[in-house]
C-alpha cells in the first residue's frame, strides 16, 4: 500500500533535489549540457560580490517580512480567536478567499495601484498631497509589500490555531488571581500561543525566501531576489549547474534556518 | 471595550489591505480601456471577447484536464499511504515517512521546480502532460493524505472495520465496503483542495511544463509579460468565482465531516 507514495516520493521529490545538488558540484558545458566533474566553483562563484549581495538582500527582505507579517498578524489572529465569537468560521473564509486567487493576478492589481500613473499616486495627486508622481513601484517597499500580502495568511493561521488552543480557563485564573491585562498577556498568553509564532514565522520565512515572482513585477533587477537569479540561470542564461549551486544554498539556508528556529523553540518552551 | 474596538478597526484594515487587489481587479474589468491603468467607462466586452479568445479557452481546458487527473493521482496515493500508515503495523522509520508527506508544503516551489526540471531533462523523461500531472499530484499530495488520515483515524477507533471483519469480511472487502463509502466524503474534500492546487500552481508548471502546454497562470504569465490585455481582469474573476465555489464546498463538506 506504501509503494505509490514511495516511488512518488522518490522520482518526484528525493531524486530531484539529489540530481540538484549532483549538479551543483559539476561544471556548465556549451548549452544546458552538463559536464559532470567534482568541483566547488559554482559555490565559489556564488559568494562572489555579485551574488552574495542578492542572498544577503533576499535574507534581509525575507527577515522584514517575517516580522511585518508577525506584527500585523499577532492582533489579527488574537481577535479572531478571542473576540470574533461565532464568526471566526466566516472570518477565517474570508481570509482564505485572497489567498487562492491566482498571485499573478494580485501582482497585476497592485501594478494597477501602485503604478507612476497607478490609482494611489492619482489619488495623492488629486488630494494635493503630491505635485509628482512617486516612484513607488521597483522599489524594496513595493517587492515587501507584496511579500506581505502574499504571506500574511501563512503567519495568522498558525497563530490562530494556536491562540485557539490555550485553554480560557487559565486566562481567567490569571485574571483571578490578580493578574492585569499586560501582565496575563505577557505571562499567560504569549508564551503559550509561542509555538504558533514559531510555526508561522517559518511558514513565512520560507516562501520568502524562494519567491521570485513579486520581484519580477513589483521590483526590478536592483530588488531581485535569490529566486530571480536561479530562474534566471535554469531558464535564460542555461548554467543549470551554477543555478544548481546557487538552490542548494538556498536550501541549506532554509533547512538551517528551521532547524535553528526549532532549537530556539525547544529553548524558549523549556523556559515557559 | 476600547481596546476590543481599536483591534475590531485594525482587523477591517488588514481586510481592506487583503481585499484592496480584489477589489481593483474585479472594477477594471468592467474598464472600456486597452491600457489598464486609467478609468474609461463602463463595458462588459472583455467578458465577451474572453469567451472568444482561442487561446484562453485551450488554456482554461488544459488547466483544468490537469487539475482532474493531478486530484484523482493526488487522492489514490493519498488515500494508500494513509491506509497503510493508520491500519498495518507499525513500521520503522514512520514518523520520518509521514512528515516526508508534507515536505512540498515546507519547500519553496522553486526548488521543486528547478529540481523536477534538471532530473527530467537529465534522466531523458519526456516533458508532458503526464509528467506535470504526477508533479502536481506530489505538490498536492499533502493535502489530500493528511485529510484522509484524519478520517481513517478515527473510523479505526469506531472500530467498524475490525465489526465487519468479524462477521466474516476479507480485509479486502472491509476496506471495499466499510471504509471506502464512510471515508469518500473526506476523499473528495482532499481532492477538492489537491484540485485547487494544481488549477492556482503556476511556478512548477513554469519550469516543467514542456513546449505547447499552456496552462491558465502560464497564460496570465505571459500576458503580463508581453502586452496585457484588460481581459486578464474579467478571466480572473470568473477564476475567483470558481475557487470560491470550489473552496466553499470543501469547507461544507469538512464541516459535516466533523458533524457526522
Amino acid at each position: 500500500m506504501l509503494a505509490p507514495a514511495t516511488i512518488w516520493l522518490l522520482a518526484f521529490l528525493l531524486l530531484p533535489v539529489a540530481s540538484l545538488l549532483a549538479m551543483s558540484l559539476a561544471k556548465r558545458g556549451p548549452y544546458s549540457s552538463v559536464i559532470w566533474t567534482f568541483t566547488w566553483e559554482n559555490f565559489a562563484r556564488a559568494l562572489d560580490h555579485k551574488y552574495l549581495t542578492v542572498l544577503i538582500r533576499t535574507m534581509c527582505y525575507a527577515s522584514a517580512t517575517t516580522g511585518i507579517c508577525l506584527v500585523l498578524g499577532f492582533p489579527f489572529a488574537y481577535f479572531l480567536s478571542f473576540y470574533a465569537g461565532h464568526r471566526r468560521e466566516t472570518f477565517l473564509i474570508l481570509l482564505m478567499i485572497p489567498f487562492w486567487t491566482s498571485c499573478l493576478v494580485s501582482i497585476y492589481s497592485w501594478i494597477i495601484i501602485l503604478g507612476r500613473a497607478g490609482l494611489l499616486n492619482n489619488f495623492l495627486l488629486n488630494l494635493g498631497v503630491i505635485s509628482t508622481p512617486l516612484g513607488i513601484l521597483n522599489t524594496p517597499f513595493s517587492v515587501i509589500l507584496g511579500l506581505v500580502y502574499f504571506y500574511l495568511p501563512f503567519m495568522i493561521l498558525p497563530l490562530y490555531s494556536s491562540l485557539e488552543k490555550i485553554p480560557r480557563s487559565y486566562i481567567e485564573a490569571s485574571y483571578d488571581l490578580g493578574a492585569g491585562t499586560i501582565q496575563t498577556f505577557s505571562k499567560v498568553t504569549l508564551p503559550l500561543a509561542l509555538p504558533g509564532v514559531f510555526a508561522g514565522c517559518i511558514l513565512t520565512f520560507v516562501p520568502c525566501i524562494g519567491d521570485f515572482l513579486t520581484a519580477e513585477f513589483l521590483g526590478g533587477p536592483k530588488t531581485y531576489l535569490i529566486g530571480n537569479l536561479v530562474q534566471n540561470q535554469f531558464l535564460m542564461a542555461q548554467d543549470w549547474p551554477f543555478g544548481a549551486a546557487l538552490t542548494t544554498i538556498l536550501l541549506v539556508s532554509l533547512i538551517s534556518g528551521v532547524y535553528f528556529y526549532q532549537k530556539l523553540e525547544a529553548a524558549e518552551l523549556e523556559r515557559a | 471595550m476600547t481596546k476590543n474596538k481599536g483591534l475590531a478597526a485594525f482587523c477591517a484594515s488588514i481586510y481592506a489591505f487583503l481585499y484592496l487587489p480584489l477589489a481593483v481587479m474585479f472594477a477594471f474589468s468592467f474598464n472600456d480601456a486597452r491600457r489598464n491603468v486609467v478609468w474609461k467607462g463602463f463595458t462588459l466586452k472583455w467578458y465577451g471577447s474572453m469567451f472568444h479568445n482561442a487561446e484562453l479557452l485551450s488554456a482554461l481546458v488544459t488547466t483544468l484536464e490537469l487539475a482532474i487527473a493531478a486530484s484523482v493521482f493526488a487522492s489514490i496515493l493519498g488515500l494508500f499511504a494513509s491506509y497503510a500508515m493508520t491500519r498495518h503495523a507499525p513500521f520503522k522509520g514512520r514518523g520520518i515517512y509521514s512528515s516526508m508527506l508534507s515536505v512540498p508544503l515546507m519547500m519553496p516551489e522553486i526548488v521543486m521546480g528547478v529540481g523536477l526540471l534538471s532530473f527530467f531533462v537529465r534522466v531523458h523523461i519526456p516533458l508532458n502532460f503526464w509528467t506535470l500531472a504526477c508533479a502536481h499530484a506530489m505538490i498536492a499530495l499533502p493535502y489530500t493524505a493528511s485529510s484522509i488520515r484524519a478520517r481513517l483515524l478515527s473510523l479505526k477507533d469506531s472500530r467498524l472495520e475490525d465489526a465487519a471483519m468479524d462477521l466474516g469480511a476479507t480485509e479486502w472487502q472491509a476496506f471495499y465496503k466499510v471504509t471506502l463509502p464512510l471515508a469518500g466524503p473526506a476523499i473528495f474534500s482532499g481532492a477538492l483542495l489537491a484540485f485547487t492546487v494544481s488549477f492556482e500552481d503556476f511556478v512548477t508548471s513554469f519550469f516543467i511544463a514542456g513546449i505547447g502546454i499552456v496552462t491558465m497562470p502560464i497564460k496570465i504569465y505571459s500576458m503580463m509579460k508581453f502586452g496585457v490585455t484588460p481581459e486578464i481582469n474579467a478571466l480572473a474573476c470568473c477564476l475567483l468565482l470558481l475557487t470560491v465555489v470550489l473552496l466553499s464546498s470543501q469547507k461544507l463538506l469538512a464541516k459535516k465531516e466533523t458533524q457526522s
